[in-house]
Order: C-alpha cells, then structure tokens, then sequence
C-alpha cells in the first residue's frame, strides 16, 4: 500500500512536469544557484519551500498526497530548506508524511521554529515538531516571531552547542520589530534571520540586510508574493520587453529573481500547492540574475503598474 | 501581540477556502444521516416550545445540548482543530454550553407552566431558529456549491448557534442569558474567519446574534411599559 501511494505521488509530480519539458529528450535543466550559509559555509540553494497555509490541509489524504507531489517535486528540482512552525497547523504533520514517502530525501535542510510564550515548553514543542517530521535532529531552529526570545535564543545555542542542532535563526514578518531583530543580529551569534522581503516591501534594504552581510547572517525571505496578493495584484499586467534580460519567464520568476540577486539573500521561501508552480519557483534560482541596474529597473517597472 | 495594529484579520488565517471546505464535505459524508435527523426533530419540537409547554422547552434544551456536543466535539474538536489550533478552546466551550443546556433541560423538567413570552420574542426566535434550520443549510446551493458542504443545525456550530438563539427566544425565561455568551462569541469568532476567507453569507452568524439581543431588549422595553 505504501509503496503504491509513493508510487503514486511521484507519478504526480511527473505528470504536473511533463508539458513543461522542452521536447521529447528533455534538456538537461541548468544547475540551481546556491549562496553559502556565512556562519558554515555550506552551499543552500536559492529557492526553499514554505508551508504557511498550503501545507495546513488537516487529515485529508488527498491533499496530503498533492503535498507530498510538491516536495517530491521541489527535492527533484534541486530544492534543499523546507520551513515550517507549530503556529502552522498540521503543516509539520504533512512535512513528515511527505517525508516518510520519500524516504527522507538526504539532501533535506529542515527549518522549524520554536513559538510558544512560556519557555519552559520549548523543549517539549521542540520534540513534538521533530516527532511530526520523524526527524532526530533539525538542520535550523527558528525563534518564532521573536516570541520570548530573550529565553529561547540561549537554550537553542545550548542544543547547537551539544549537537542536537546545526543553526540557530530568529524570524520576523510583514517588517514587524526591526528594531528588535536588528539588536538579536548586533548582540547574539545567530547563524540565520528570516525577514519580509519583496519588490515592493524593501524596508529591510536599509539596514537588516547590509547588517547581515556585516555579521555573516544567513537572511531567509518569506512572503516574497506578499501571500498570492503581489501576484494576483499583477498577474493580468504585461510582462517587460526586457523580460529575458532578467533570467525569468513569468510574474513568478521576476519576483524571486528580484529577491535572491541581492547578495545578502541566502533563501527565499515561496509556498505552494501546485507541482507547476514548485518547479517555476525553483528555476527562478537558475541562470542568470538581474545585477544592480537591472534590479532598480525591475522596481520602477513594477511601481509603475 | 507586539505592534498588533499592524496584523488584519488575514495575517490570523491560517488554512486556504480549498481545505476548509473539503473538510466540510468530508465530515457530512461522515455523519450522515444525523444532519436530517437533527433538523426534522428540531422542527418538530419548534411549535411545541412555542406554545411552551413543559414538553416542548425540555426537549428543545436536549436537543440544543445533543447538537452542542456533536458539533464541538466531532467537527471543531476532530477536524477544525486540525487546521485551526484556536478551535480547540471552542471545543471545550461547546461542552460546557451543553452541559448547561442539560441543567437547564433538567430544571424546566420540574418547572410546572411557562410564563408567556412576547409575541414578537416567540414569532422572532421562530424566524431565528428556522433560519438556522432551514436558510443557512439552503446557502450553499444559493451560492453554487455542491450540497456535500451544507452546514447544518447539529452537525456544524454556526446553524447550531443560529438555532440555539431562536429556541432561547421562543420559550425565554431570565435565567437563559446564561446560555447565551458562548454562542455570541462563537457567532463572532464565526464570522471574522469567514470573513477573511470572503466566504458569502460571513456576516450571518454575528447578524443572528445581534438580532437576538435587538428582540431581547424590546422584549424587556415592553414588559416595563407593561408595568
């Protein structure tokens, strides 16, 4: 039976890539870009999978499997980080089925975050999400939100001390409490800081980025479609002519290249539910990427709609 | 909440339409036929609360506490609570609504005769519950859907909230405001997340509830002017 359901989901994701292939010999896709994790120096490809909201599907077996097609999809293209947190509903139960069909892909960087007001429930959070992934050991711990971050940031550096974790990382979004992070980035040795950051929200610009270049902090982007709205916004727009000068194909692409051409981006975390829209993600982290012009010009192009 | 002015009601939606609604589907399917079951007894026993007989306010407060416990427990608690970790405090709070509904059942049991209610209370609450019976079940065809993801009275917590305000209504007594604040902050919570979800009908469960406490306070206007 299990064998039939993975069969299955890997039927799935092949399916969903079929019409994309170029002709029946199927050209070799190119490399994915990678950036090194300053703090290590290990290569993490560009383009990461998020779980917020399309990966909260419940007990529903059918949703479950096209979840599980995604992350089939996303670890065939050449995808590393998944990202996830208990404040996402059963997104960390779904993680760990689609992980269980895929036999634990070894090239998985797991991100999870600890999110829980009192810290003497960190630990035990700690090893529910691991349970739910069926993993032993998470690559990056994430202080959710920077909830009670005074008190989890020391015990997360206790676990990387002991080896029960390889990165430790904090998260904010929407440019919420930059001045906070900012002060975490100055003061405390993380390897990781997960911020907003897109065409159109570039507070982050200004100083978190240029501080995380500084301090050799690895800088994870979430909402880099501002949650589907950025795209909805401006999928029936008109393309550039200029279009293959940036590396893209479509709306998708053109916004995820903006993000990770800037030098301080190590990853960039788009969801999804759709196997089409996993591969387009990830060749936004192929081939060429805008430079600083090109960028500036991708800005006024989309101020401009 | 740190700079809580800066979230909107979708920052706190944390499941897609798709899923929700598939979720609904799938536990109709589950329980059926006890979505029939609940509303056909429901509206039997809707004249005879009227007329508020010992039989009629008993058997409502019964079935008001069956349907409490069956949607709080097999859809919030089962299945909401799945993609939505907040539910769970609602679950519990479905059962302590049932639980007093039961002691309410309980004590109008002993209670020999009804004092008579207004008639704009008892015709109101009628059209209340029967929305709740009937109208918020029909909403789904109205809207294009498929009837698998009807919410019913029973089975889904927003008809059984609707349904519970008009029987309050109906054979109301002093006491029963007792029975009304956690249905009303269902109604709410209800509401702000079909809200974000820009599900049509969103507003309806909050509305129910507010008409409620409208008929309520021209209820007591007039038994002052009575005086």
């Amino acid at each position: 039976m299990t064998l039939k359901r993975r069969t299955v989901i890997k039927g799935l994701a092949a399916a969903a890539w079929l019409p994309l292939l170029p002709g029946p010999a199927g050209a070799q896709a190119a490399p994915i870009l990678t950036r090194p994790i300053p703090s290590s120096g290990e290569p993490l490809p560009l383009v990461g999978l998020g779980t917020w909201i399309t990966f909260n599907v419940g007990n529903d077996s059918e949703l479950q499997d096209e979840c599980a097609a995604v992350m089939s999809a996303f670890f065939d293209g050449g995808g590393r980080m998944i990202d996830s947190s208990p404040m996402y509903g059963s997104s960390q139960p779904t993680i760990g089925y689609g992980l269980r069909m895929l036999n634990y892909p070894d090239s998985l960087f797991s991100a999870e975050k600890v999110w829980v007001s009192n810290p003497a429930h960190g630990d035990g959070q700690i090893d529910r999400s691991l349970a739910y992934w069926g993993l032993p050991k998470f690559d990056l711990l994430q202080v959710h939100n920077l909830l009670s971050w005074e008190e989890h940031l020391p015990r997360l550096f206790e676990m990387k001390e002991a080896g029960a974790l390889r990165y430790v990382g904090i998260t904010t979004s929407e440019g919420r409490r930059h001045r906070d992070i900012e002060r975490v980035m100055a003061e405390h040795p993380v390897d990781f800081v997960q911020i907003t950051y897109n065409i159109l929200d570039r507070d982050v610009e200004e100083r978190i980025l240029p501080l995380a270049q500084e301090r050799g902090i690895a800088v994870i982007v979430n909402r880099p479609f501002r949650q589907g709205s950025l795209i909805r916004q401006i999928e029936d727009e008109a393309l550039p002519d200029w279009l293959p000068e940036t590396g893209a194909t479509n709306w998708a692409q053109f916004l995820l290249k903006f993000i990770v051409s800037h030098p301080a981006v190590t990853c960039v975390i788009p969801a999804t539910t759709s196997v089409e829209h996993v591969r387009e993600n990830l060749d936004a982290a192929r081939g060429a990427l805008p430079d600083e012009a090109l960028r500036r010009r991708m800005i006024d192009y989309v101020e401009a709609l | 909440m740190s700079e809580w002015w800066t979230y909107t009601l979708s920052d706190f939606l944390m499941f897609s339409p798709r899923v929700y609604l598939r979720l609904i589907e799938r536990y109709n399917e589950k329980i059926w036929p006890l979505q029939i079951v609940f509303t056909v007894c429901t509206l039997a026993v809707l004249p005879f609360a009227m007329k508020r007989s010992r039989f009629g306010a008993v058997a409502g407060f019964l079935l008001l506490a069956a349907a409490w416990i069956l949607s709080g427990w097999q859809f919030l608690w089962e299945r909401y609570a799945t993609i939505n970790w907040a539910v769970s405090y609602f679950a519990a709070a479905f059962m302590v609504q049932a639980a007093l509904l039961v002691l309410f059942a309980l004590r109008e049991a002993g209670t020999d005769a009804s004092p008579p209610t207004s008639r704009m209370a008892s015709y109101g609450g009628a059209a209340i519950a029967l929305s709740g019976l009937l109208v918020f079940p029909s909403l789904t065809l109205i809207h294009g859907r498929p009837i698998a993801t009807a919410e019913s009275f029973g089975a889904m917590p927003d008809p059984t909230a609707i349904t519970t305000f008009g029987l309050l209504l109906v054979s109301w007594r002093r006491s029963f405001w007792l029975l009304l604040p956690i249905p009303i902050l269902w109604c709410l919570f209800s509401t702000l997340t079909l809200w974000s979800l820009e599900e049509p009908g969103a507003t309806l469960p909050l509305a129910a509830a507010i008409i409620t406490a409208a008929l309520l306070l021209l209820r007591s206007g007039e038994r002052r002017a009575a005086l």
